[in-house]
């Protein structure tokens, strides 16, 4: 059975669906015994969700946009 | 990650571009703009700066369109310029805000069993998820993972560009990106669970 630092170090590669059926087997034993490492696994998926929740979807402000178009309608038309 | 159709669209307005129409520039900046302000403020978190590197962009964009050759895709060109100019505000900060991310692994025992309590808070974060101090807890720790780590990470679980793209970006190996992202991913899980474990604790002793 492989312990829980193998199954941490191959988290990445499961989520993914990268590691061969041997290998996610034996991980999926792994849980079955290891509730701490089940915890790890949903709150590392879980990490992922909500920082993009809170950190996608980021609007440019009005006031930027009109400053952005104003300093290339400048730069532009002098170069 | 760019549709066939979005790159045939920047191959024309690339050449268009390079032809000397204008109005291939507009509509660049329309496509791009929101895209390099966002990715510009994630990196440095501070709208003055994500404002200075949009203006600088779109600038360079228009100026040096004769130097893109094409080898990658417009969209990774300009993603790259964008990184490159928020590397150059966050050179002219500080050192110390960043943490070392050994400190902050997984730890196990000898035998390679969890050395400490893991609780699971996923199910518990609703009530929390839109409050601006879990907000504050999140923008905090991406700032305080290194520029390798994080960036990675915010162009590929932030903004869901593919490995591959991702790769293509940064000039980077897939197992390189795949690296850094779990370095950055078991680092914020880490902070993330201190915050809601001590948040519970609180609760519960109401």
């Amino acid at each position: 059975m492989i312990c829980c630092k193998e199954c941490i170090d191959l988290l990445y590669d499961y989520l993914e669906g990268n590691l061969n059926t041997e290998t996610a087997a034996s991980l999926k034993e792994h849980f079955q015994d290891c509730p701490p490492c089940i915890s790890f696994l949903k709150t590392y998926q879980k990490t992922t969700s909500i920082c993009r929740e809170s950190l996608a979807e980021i609007e440019i402000p009005e006031a930027v946009q009109s400053k952005l178009k104003e300093f290339l309608h400048k730069n532009i038309q002098e170069s | 990650m760019p549709t066939q159709e979005e790159k045939e669209l920047d191959e024309v307005l690339v050449r268009d571009l390079k032809a000397g129409k204008l109005e291939a520039f507009d509509q660049i900046v329309e496509i791009y703009q929101r895209k390099i302000y966002a990715l510009a403020f994630n990196m440095t978190r501070n709208q003055m700066d994500a404002q200075d590197v949009a203006q600088e962009v779109l600038l360079s964009i228009y100026r040096k369109i004769d130097t893109f050759q094409g080898k990658s895709a417009f969209s990774s060109w300009v993603y790259r310029i964008t990184l490159n100019a928020s590397y150059m505000k966050l050179r002219n900060r500080k050192k110390e805000q960043y943490v070392s991310l050994d400190d902050f692994m997984p730890a196990f025992n000898k035998a390679g069993f969890q050395n400490e309590k893991i609780t699971d808070w996923s199910e518990n974060t609703e009530s929390l998820l839109f409050s601006n101090e879990t907000k504050g807890v999140i923008e905090k720790a991406v700032d305080q993972l290194p520029e390798k780590e994080k960036v990675v990470f915010i162009l590929r679980d932030v903004d869901g560009l593919s490995t591959e793209k991702v790769c293509e970006i940064l000039d980077l190996t897939v197992p390189a990106v795949k690296s850094r992202l779990h370095r950055a991913r078991l680092f914020l899980r880490k902070k993330l669970s201190t915050y809601f474990d001590e948040f519970h604790a609180k609760g519960k002793k109401k």
